[in-house]
């Protein structure tokens, strides 16, 4: 098992240590300053996650206003030690019931502390996953006093969780209304070149599932998925139906999903935790419905003049809509002034990030709105150093969309007790790094 | 304040203070920039207390760190704003923003000009701050004149001058030629004659960086800053506002005795005795008082007089004055004085002969020893091994030997070397030397070097007397219970060699020196066993008839260490055993070592490199070596005034001690110093290389000429080269004046020489007592580059010089202009370009004349420009060469002669020479042994790259002939290489020709007759 981290420390986003934990004496206690000189002081913070300063390397990330640092001295895991910033600020969320911020960080010293603990061993992980911490680390984080009250649990048989067949599930639980929640989340990846060829494309989606069902239920899970399908149509020996299937790569499962079961029958079968959890995650990089074409057109007029204009287009059904959509157009530097036409939404021009701010709320499908602008830059010294042209970056949400058109087949739920189970499916398209490129 | 009333500047900038975290200032800085963008764009324009707000706060972002690409325009035109608050701003902001390389600054100088020359003061002092600021070619060159008459204006306030004194002297820093030395070293002088002492202070800052560059033309400014001290040292006429506790400008007093120092001496002799009447006030004066800034001000002016008193080399009554002064300021407690007086005190020791005087303070110098301060410790070390010589070396060095135990470790090393070399450079005897390099290792063993030991090992063996002494001492130490490894070390090599010069003592047997070193064997790490197993060896060698229990012990020892894991212990092990079997013979093989051959002490070496290392020790070295080009100028001018003072004497005896004392390697003072001096006043025109470097001119003339002919003892050489110009004139008059041609002989053969560098790239081409030429070629092709490295070999220079090329027909030279003039001991170097038109044996000549002092001396010399030259080897497969060989068929293009008269070779020297003319013999292409075929490429204009093949047949029964054949692309070609070979095939080259300069009737000239003798 290879080493993830010497030290781990939380910073704020002045420098100041919240909290930090040495898990190895080969890294020294003023390691910290280190960093805030030679990192966060320099513009060069958030361009390279990684760095080495005098000997050690030091990892880091930000979630919201908290840096999160690790600190090695010799040839660590970096994957390892980012997985287990991104597990650890998972558990702590679970703990605080929501937010992980430097408040939350602030009002949860000792939890961290025990947390911290127990959750890396002179460098090397443990165990993560907050079902099981909760069974031994039961102090509850200081949460707001708006947020509900937390009931009263029957005390669990730890040892039994421990040992027993279905860790991540306790025994004996029991619900008035059973109810199973599933959401498919994609984001979608796009690099588009100025002529409007798809230069870089893929979907990550994941299975999110919150469940509340009593006893001990077997959920089984079918998929319009490319496996699934064939291996049905070999079972029942009948052709697949007309219709897309699709091909997951990359496809990753919670652990309560049987392996087995899915090798030889090709199902997704899983007794499910209690609560919500993530059940599967996939990537597709084939056959990807892009939900918006954008077609700009840029014309530099001159020295200290600009033309912009933007046209998009949903290619979505047009029924649906979009949600939140923004799309940033970039401009030069010296933008000095800008005036907009806009057939729908608002846009202005944003100075601190360099770009043209285009916000829709809702976006209707099959619709084409165009924005046009007008650019006054004005003249500079360095009249050589010209615009790099940065990509436009896109920002949406579309509900019941799914870029890779995955769709679920059924799901079926049995208990011994064979009691009725409502199901909710939700499935939500984000955009993920969505860009698309400039002429030069 | 301007900023009071701009509201929006004070939000901006406090919003910026309550950012939590560098992000967030970054993105309201880009907003505020948006901002200030959109303003700017605005076509209504703004009003002026707009922009006045904005430019102020692109000036603050600016500040904070982030790029501000814009809006510099509108900065610039503040300038030109009525009002004083805009144009403040603009001012400001223009300073700050832009560079001097900037565009938009020419859009401001018009105004700028304007503001200087009008009327309105504040103004002209905004510009005059803001043009001092950015400095800069355009604005030096259309200003410096408006701020010159600014300068000497009479109708300006002080306050407008003295600005205008500053920015002229910026601008003069970095384009020294705004200032027109002809017109204005006069108003120089006039500017100093002002009553304003702040106008004085700033033009005397102008001053010093004029007279820094050239002071020859501000002569006249000399004794007007003699006057000026004089006001300042009296206390006349100075305002109350000027006299800072009690002393009248210390500034002002400083700078004007820093440009003194530039003036390398004093002539006329009532400013010279005005002078140092002053500066023997400020000696008197100054004292050691409560306040700090009092004493700081007055010690400044202080420490500027002593350093003029020593650059003006004063009388020793001065200088005794200023020693007995800073031994005053050593006994003092104040440490800050105390470091200053004895730093002080370690320069007077480098720049002038008062060791003596010094030496009165020895007392107390050895006392700051002890100081708490560990800089002072470390000046105090400085200074006693400055001033240690023969007669104070023991109570230096036993000092040194005693505080050693209780000095600081950082100082330890420095004080067991420094100690080290004064034993060893003024020890009275040996024993005394032995004595204290022994206690050093005793009490400072950690910080002994290696090289000191071997030093002492060093003297020890080549001191016959010394060795039993030494070997008895070494016994004592190990007696102690605990002695340092290098001990262990030293005495246990110094017993091994010489115990048996103890042997009748009593505890000296053989066996107890071997028990007592055994002793010491389990402690000492693996380099120092080795030499204990050396030890043991030699002690089994000097007892003859072993002692059969010794040397079972002994073997015993070497048998354990036969299977050491240190390499060097196992060898030692068996060799020294399996020696020691051999009985009686082990005597020749372990014999006593040999005496080493006399060297330099590497510990002063290395007390060099320490010395380099410190800074403050090389600022002295370069203070001393400054000092020894000045003193040798001071005799130079006195002795043109035929002046033979006491005080030239002194410069004389001066300068050749004092360079032994500062700097012990290898730059010569005689050569580095004219040199140094030469290139400041030489009115020739400059070599193409004015400083050759010393490099070359060690190369070519140093293992021929390292003294050159002995004109003068060392001292006079000084004399010679410090006169220079003058020298020569001095000489005529002396010397009857006989002008002679040809007065002397050559240095080696010259047709040698020549033959020589046809088969070399470099050398010498030609030598005698008084010039060198030397040659160095490169051929690329049909071209070639010559450099002629012309060296003087004397102390006095070379006159018209000239150097004619004639070259053939078949040769384009052009050769870069000669000096007339070479000055003593240097080297010029001149190329010569060359390029080949067409084939030719023809070869070209130089025509060189030089006069030394009346002589004139004429040589013509052929130039090893030769027709190898411009060949390039080839190699050639027999794919290749027989069917050009067969396509050049019969004459002209292939010729063949039968050569009679071949100077008899092997024929593998022959094919040396052959592959030294280029000519690359290809073995193997003909299948009798006997016979060498050659090819190469030919490079000239008119034939280009053209491949020439030659066979030769030699017959193995006659090797006075041979038949050759040569094969080329061209008639003339083929014939003229075919002559040229056979010119290098049939004779040796012996000096076709006399040698042009033709012995001569012996000179008059004392110099070249000793030249003749050597």
């Amino acid at each position: 098992m290879p080493v993830a981290a010497s030290a781990i420390y939380f910073l704020n986003l002045r420098g100041d240590v919240l909290i930090n934990r040495l898990y190895r004496d080969d890294v020294g206690g003023n390691m910290v300053d280190a960093f805030r000189t030679h990192i966060m002081q320099t513009k060069e913070l958030g361009t390279c996650p990684v760095r080495q300063i005098g000997g050690c390397s030091f990892f880091y990330m930000r979630i919201s206003n908290v840096y999160i640092v690790i600190v090695v001295s010799s040839n660590a895991n970096v994957a390892c030690a980012f997985k287990f910033v991104v597990e650890a600020v998972a558990l702590f969320k679970s703990y605080f019931g929501g937010a992980f911020d430097e408040d939350a960080i602030r009002n949860n010293f000792v939890l961290i502390y025990e947390l911290l603990d127990e959750i890396m061993d002179f460098g090397y992980p443990q165990n993560l996953s907050p079902e099981i911490l909760k069974l031994y680390i039961t102090q509850e984080g200081v949460r707001s006093p708006f947020s509900s009250k937390p009931t009263d649990r029957p005390v669990p048989n730890a040892t039994l969780q421990v040992t027993g067949a279905v860790g991540w599930r306790r025994e004996g639980l029991v619900y008035k209304k059973n109810e199973v929640f599933l959401d498919i989340v994609e984001s979608v990846n796009l690099l588009m070149s100025s002529k409007g060829s798809v230069l870089r494309c893929d979907v990550t989606g994941k299975i999110l599932m919150k469940c509340f069902l009593s006893g001990m239920p077997d959920l089984k899970l079918g998929l319009n998925d490319k496996i699934g399908l064939e291996k049905e149509s070999q079972l029942k020996s009948r052709p697949t139906k007309s219709g897309k299937t699709i091909e997951l790569d990359d496809v990753t499962f919670h652990q309560c999903v049987n392996l087995t079961r899915f090798n030889s029958e090709k199902t997704v079968s899983f007794v499910p935790p209690d609560g919500e959890f993530e059940l599967m995650k996939y990537r597709i990089t084939e056959g990807v419905n892009l939900p918006f074409r954008v077609l700009p057109t840029i014309k530099e007029l001159g020295r200290t003049r600009m033309e912009v204009n933007v046209k998009i287009k949903s290619v979505f059904g047009a029924k649906m809509f979009a949600l939140g959509v923004v799309i940033k157009i970039p401009v030069p530097k010296q933008t000095a002034k800008t005036s907009f036409q806009v057939t729908s939404g608002r846009a202005k021009y944003n100075a601190s990030i360099d770009c043209l701010v285009w916000k829709i709320r809702k976006f209707p499908g099959q619709t084409e709105p165009t924005m046009s602008a007008e650019v006054e830059l004005i003249s500079t010294m360095a009249e050589k150093k010209s615009w790099t042209r940065p990509p436009i970056q896109m920002e949406f949400q579309v509900p019941m969309f799914t870029a890779s058109g995955l769709r679920v087949r059924f799901l079926k739920v049995w208990e011994k007790s064979g009691y009725n189970t409502v199901e909710w499916v939700r499935y939500i398209t984000k955009a993920g790094s969505y860009e698309i490129r400039l002429a030069s | 304040m301007a900023l009071s009333g701009m509201r929006g500047l004070s939000v901006f900038i406090s919003d910026i203070r309550n950012c939590p975290n560098k992000e967030q200032e970054r993105l309201r800085v880009d907003k505020e920039l948006g901002n200030i963008r959109t303003r700017f764009k605005n076509e209504k324009g703004l009003s002026p207390y707009e922009k006045k707000k904005y430019v102020w706060k692109m000036l603050y972002i600016y500040m904070l760190g982030y790029d501000v690409d814009f809006g510099h325009m509108e900065a610039v035109s503040l300038i030109s704003a009525p009002k004083y608050p805009e144009k403040q701003v603009g001012y400001i902001v223009t300073s700050c923003l832009l560079n001097e390389n900037h565009d938009f600054l020419r859009l401001a100088i018009n105004t700028v000009r304007n503001d200087i020359i009008g009327r309105n003061e504040t103004f002209q002092c905004l510009a005059l701050t803001m043009v001092g600021n950015i400095g800069g070619r355009e604005f030096a060159e259309s200003l410096a004149p408006d701020v010159q008459k600014l300068i000497i204006s009479s109708s300006c306030r002080p306050l407008v001058r003295k600005k205008a004194a500053l920015c002229l002297l910026r601008l003069y820093r970095k384009n020294p030629d705004v200032v027109n030395v002809d017109g204005w070293a006069d108003r120089m002088a006039q500017l100093l004659d002002e009553r304003d002492l702040g106008v004085l202070t700033s033009s005397m800052s102008l001053l010093v960086a004029l007279v820094s560059n050239n002071h020859e033309a501000y002569w006249s400014c000399l004794p007007k800053c003699v006057k000026i001290l004089e006001r300042l040292a009296r206390n006349q006429d100075v305002p109350q506002e000027y006299t800072y506790y009690g002393i009248p400008s210390p500034w002002l007093q400083v700078k004007t005795m820093r440009a003194l120092q530039y003036f390398p001496t004093v002539e006329d002799p009532n400013t010279r005795r005005s002078l140092f009447e002053v500066l023997q006030r400020i000696l008197m004066g100054t004292d050691v008082v409560k306040n700090v800034n009092k004493n700081n001000a007055s010690h400044a002016v202080l420490f500027e007089a002593l350093a003029l008193v020593m650059h003006l080399d004063a009388e020793k009554e001065m200088m005794s004055q200023c020693i007995a002064l800073l031994g005053k300021f050593i006994a003092v407690r104040e440490p800050n004085i105390r470091y200053l007086g004895l730093e002080n005190m370690t320069r007077m020791l480098m720049v002038t002969d008062v060791h003596d005087i010094i030496k009165r303070h020895q007392a107390q110098i050895i006392t700051s020893l002890k100081d708490p301060d560990i800089s002072i410790r470390r000046r105090a070390l400085d200074l006693l091994y400055g001033m240690c010589d023969v007669s104070n070396a023991k109570d230096i060095v036993e000092e040194l030997l005693q505080y050693l135990s209780t000095a600081d470790f950082a100082m330890r090393e420095e004080l067991s070397l420094k100690a080290a070399i004064l034993a060893e450079k003024f020890a009275p005897d040996l024993s005394w030397y032995v004595d204290v390099i022994l206690q050093l290792i005793d009490k400072a063993g950690d910080f002994v070097s290696d090289d000191i030991w071997f030093r002492v090992v060093q003297f020890v063996t080549n001191n016959e007397d010394l060795q039993p002494y030494a070997a008895a001492k070494a016994r004592e130490y190990l007696d102690k219970p605990a002695i340092h490894e290098t001990m262990v070390k030293v005495s246990a090599y110094l017993l091994g060699e010489y115990s048996h010069l103890l042997a009748r003592r009593p505890g000296c047997s053989p066996k107890e020196i071997f028990s007592i070193i055994h002793e010491k064997l389990p402690t000492v790490s693996m380099s120092t066993v080795a030499i204990l197993l050396s030890t043991y060896a030699k002690i089994l060698m000097h007892t003859q008839p072993a002692d059969p229990e010794l040397q079972n012990q002994i073997w015993t020892i070497f048998n354990k260490y036969e299977s050491c894991i240190e390499v060097e212990i196992q060898q030692r092990a068996v060799e020294y055993f399996a020696l020691s079997r051999k009985g009686v013979a082990l005597m020749d093989i372990l014999a006593e070592m040999p005496k080493f051959p006399e060297r330099q002490s590497s510990l002063i070496k290395k007390a060099e490199d320490v010395e380099v290392d410190t800074a403050e020790q090389s600022a002295i070295k370069l203070r001393a070596q400054q000092q020894q080009t000045s003193t040798a100028l001071v005799v130079a001018d006195q002795s043109s005034a035929n002046g033979t003072s006491p005080v030239n004497q002194l410069g004389l005896v001066k300068v050749p001690s004092m360079s032994s004392s500062v700097d012990h390697n290898s730059t010569d003072p005689g050569m580095a110093q004219p040199n140094g001096t030469l290139t400041k006043v030489d009115p020739q025109p400059q070599p193409p290389s004015p400083s050759p470097s010393p490099d070359l001119l060690g190369d070519l003339l140093g293992p021929l000429a390292i003294e050159g002919p002995p004109v003068a003892g060392e001292s006079e050489q000084n004399v010679v080269s410090g006169l220079e110009g003058v020298a020569a004139v001095d000489a005529a008059a002396i010397v009857p004046v006989t002008v002679q041609t040809n007065a002397v002989e050559p240095i080696g053969n010259i047709a040698e020489r020549f033959h020589a560098l046809c088969l070399k790239d470099s050398g010498v081409l030609y030598e005698d007592p008084y010039v060198q030429i030397g040659i160095k070629a490169e051929w690329r092709g049909h071209h070639g580059r010559l450099v002629l490295f012309l060296g003087n070999k004397n102390t006095s220079p070379l006159f018209s010089v000239q150097a004619l090329i004639l070259p053939p027909s078949h040769l384009k030279m052009e050769l870069s202009l000669v000096p007339e003039t070479i000055p003593p001991r240097a080297q010029v170097q001149c190329p010569l370009e060359v390029m080949n038109l067409r084939p030719s044996r023809d070869v070209a000549v130089l025509d060189f004349s030089y006069k030394f002092n009346t002589n004139m001396v004429n040589v013509k010399l052929r130039l090893p420009a030769v027709l190898n030259k411009f060949l390039q080897p080839i190699t050639v497969s027999a794919e290749e060469f027989f069917p050009q060989w067969r396509s050049l068929s019969g004459p002209p293009l292939k010729l063949q002669e039968v050569v009679r008269g071949v100077r008899p070779m092997p024929l593998l020297e022959m094919a040396n020479l052959f592959n030294s003319c280029h000519l690359i013999v290809c073995p193997g292409l003909d299948p009798n042994p006997n016979n060498l075929v050659a090819s190469t490429t030919f490079y000239s204009e008119s034939t280009r790259a053209m491949l020439c093949l030659t066979r030769i047949e030699t017959d193995p029964a006659d090797r006075t002939q041979l038949r050759m054949t040569v094969a080329s692309g061209d008639p003339t070609l083929t014939f003229e290489l075919k002559e040229f070979i056979k010119e290098q095939l049939v004779s040796i080259p012996t000096a076709p020709r006399p040698p042009a300069p033709a012995p001569a009737a012996p000179s008059n000239d004392p110099g070249a007759m000793l030249a003749g003798l050597l």
